[in-house]
């Protein structure tokens, strides 16, 4: 039987009817997942951050300019500085050894970690980041970006790993959204938590000390001990801990008490060479009033320890410092010059950046 | 009737014949396996404890008795070589598929299995002792199959401040004392990868010429390959002597990390980089 003409037209426009819509669904789909991923990628600006950058002080990492600060950026860095679940067992986080009353070191002679285990090293200040060419004490590491994985995974420390970190955040959707606007809707990413974390690091810049404002005319003086101790820092002290921010990042054996460790051997554990053998990178002394005990694995209770310390006379070392090795192995100072030493120390304490005025 | 069977059978045989061949034919790859054997010498090694009796001890050139409790190193960067020169790269650029752990303490890591050789004759193989430091990164994201491999608790071939991997651990005793032993060895280079800045390069790549050549075809060859560790103190680069002092200068402090001493050890095993490319590996045996 063939099928009359009015049942084939039927038929026809049927399939015709089916394909349009067929393609109009699929259209609309198109549209729809489009829109989607739109609103993603364009709805949010996220500018960067206007950094206050002092004039004097020493050329940014060149890093910082691959990886600028942006409002999201730093907003997440922030929220993943202070975030326990960076650790396996969702107890320690960096702000736990990196306090900003202590500008963002810790009172521990060593780094504390999860289940109280203690690490190798005094827990560095995280401040003026952005001018340092070297991190860590032995200076492993030359990007801020390379270094949030090393806490995150070691055993001492956060004893987690990247991806348990990111499965942890997903299940968070205000990290999704977070990552989403600080790095244009690429969702959750090892890259985004490195960069991020590094991005609020940079942000850290501490350029308000008592010092700060005597040089730079804003009505403050110097008291006449400060005064004297800044004449003995520049007399003593200023070949090591120079340019603004007090220290030239160069690794140096200063004859400190040696950690027992087997771990250690300071710079040398990165570059094999001899002479760097119990070498540390100088450390700032920006706001050091606020962070004893003082040495690479907190040899010193007090600055008056370090000061009576290296007066009194540093350990041998073939690599020891020239400046130690051709005085006697010491830096002698008097009693009135320890006082005023550690007074001009404190001119360089920053109550702003320490949290002291909010 | 007798002939019918005659006939039936020398058809299934011949069937049985072209199938094989046809099978033949199409072959285009097979599997290499490669049998690590640790030894001092030609003696296998025995792990063992400070005063255990089964261990394998062996004596320095410098007269020193040691043995291990711990011996594991990574193995990387696999290449075959064929007679006429061509490379064949194994999963060179991926840890998942292409590295692994050698640990002395799990026979089943004794063994590692590349699949899907392209037919051919081989005459050489390349490895890398350690990892190259472009992939030298703990990439769990990339390559989460090795990161967990290695940084499993009885593996511990991590090293996490360094953000690498550990390319050999050993722990083990030495004298008649039985002090502590411990060599870990790892590269530190930092900056870009065109241009580091600082560190040491504690990879190592191997060349072996196969004493037999390994035929990839119907045949799935099996490489012995040995790693003697009396090399780690009587090396062709270095004689070394175990001190416990704080003596860096004079030989090796026997502490695992301050690194004044590694690249001994590492120039040891692993040959310095240009004319010893064997160090303490040599090939025992092709079987195909």
């Amino acid at each position: 039987m063939r099928p009359t003409s009015s049942r084939l037209f039927l038929l026809v426009s049927y399939y015709f009817f089916m394909k349009k819509l067929i393609r109009h669904i699929a259209i609309v789909l198109l549209i729809t997942s489009c829109n989607n991923d739109d609103s993603e990628l364009v709805s949010y600006s996220n500018p960067e951050v206007s950094l206050n950058i002092p004039s004097d002080f020493p050329e940014l990492n060149s890093s910082f300019y691959t990886n600028i600060p942006t409002e999201f950026g730093v907003e997440l860095g922030k929220k993943l500085f202070t975030d326990v679940r960076l650790s396996t067992d969702n107890t320690i986080s960096c702000s736990s050894c990196h306090i900003q009353e202590s500008a963002f070191a810790d009172h521990n002679p060593k780094g504390i970690g999860i289940e109280g285990r203690i690490g190798l090293r005094n827990a560095p200040p995280v401040q003026n980041m952005a001018f340092m060419q070297f991190y860590n004490w032995d200076g492993n590491k030359l990007q801020l970006e390379d270094q949030p994985l090393v806490p995150i995974i070691t055993h001492e420390e956060m004893d987690s790993s990247i991806l348990e970190v990111i499965g942890k955040l997903e299940t968070d959707p205000s990290y999704i959204e977070l990552f989403n606007k600080a790095f244009e809707g690429e969702g959750i990413t090892a890259d985004g938590i490195y960069n991020s974390i590094a991005q609020y690091e940079y942000t850290l810049i501490s350029a308000n000390s008592k010092y700060d404002k005597v040089k730079r005319n804003e009505g403050e003086t110097f008291t006449t001990s400060e005064a004297q101790g800044y004449a003995v820092f520049q007399d003593k002290c200023i070949s090591c801990h120079s340019t603004e921010l007090f220290t030239d990042q160069s690794f140096r054996n200063i004859g400190f008490p040696i950690n027992p460790d087997p771990e250690e051997g300071g710079r040398t554990r990165i570059t094999g060479l001899v002479e760097d053998y119990m070498r540390f990178r100088v450390p700032s002394l920006r706001n050091i009033e606020f962070t004893a005990p003082y040495g690479s694995f907190g040899q010193f209770a007090t600055l008056e320890d370090v000061l009576n310390y290296l007066d009194t006379g540093v350990l041998e070392a073939d690599n020891l410092d020239p400046i130690l090795k051709d005085n006697n192995n010491r830096i002698p100072l008097s009693t009135q010059e320890k006082t005023d030493l550690i007074a001009f120390m404190k001119t360089l304490s920053d109550a702003e950046f320490l949290g002291f005025n909010d | 009737m007798k002939n019918l069977k005659k006939y039936i059978l020398s058809a299934a045989v011949l069937v049985a014949f072209m199938s094989c061949s046809s099978d033949d034919d199409n072959r285009v790859a097979n599997n290499v396996t490669l049998e690590f054997s640790n030894t001092f010498n030609s003696t296998p090694i025995v792990l063992g404890a400070a005063t255990s009796a089964e261990a394998t001890v062996n004596t320095s050139d410098a007269g020193q008795v040691h043995h291990f409790s711990e011996l594991k190193y990574v193995v990387s960067n696999i290449r075959l070589i064929k007679a006429d020169g061509t490379e064949i790269p194994y999963n060179v650029n991926n840890l998942d598929t292409g590295a692994t752990v050698v640990n002395q303490a799990k026979p089943e890591t004794l063994s590692y299995v590349l699949s899907d050789i392209p037919v051919g004759d081989y005459t050489e193989i390349k490895f890398g002792l350690g990892v190259r430091s472009d992939l030298n990164t703990l990439d769990q994201v990339s390559f989460p199959t090795f990161y967990d491999n290695a940084g499993s608790n009885d593996t511990e071939m991590h090293w996490e401040w360094g953000t690498g991997y550990r390319f050999t651990k050993i722990e083990g005793f030495y004298d008649t004392d039985n002090k502590e032993l411990s060599f870990h060895s790892g590269s530190t280079l930092e900056g870009d990868e065109e241009n580091y800045t600082q560190g040491v390069d504690a990879y190592r790549d191997i060349t072996l010429s196969l004493p037999a050549t390994a035929t990839v075809g119907n045949s799935a060859p099996t490489i012995a390959i040995n790693a003697d560790f009396d090399y780690l103190l009587s090396g062709n680069s270095h004689t070394v002597t175990l001190v416990s002092t704080e003596d860096i200068t004079n030989n090796a402090t026997p502490s695992a990390h301050t690194a004044t001493e590694m690249m001994k050890f590492v120039e040891n095993i692993g040959g310095n980089g240009t004319t010893d490319v064997t160090g303490m590996f040599s090939i025992t045996s092709v079987e195909n």
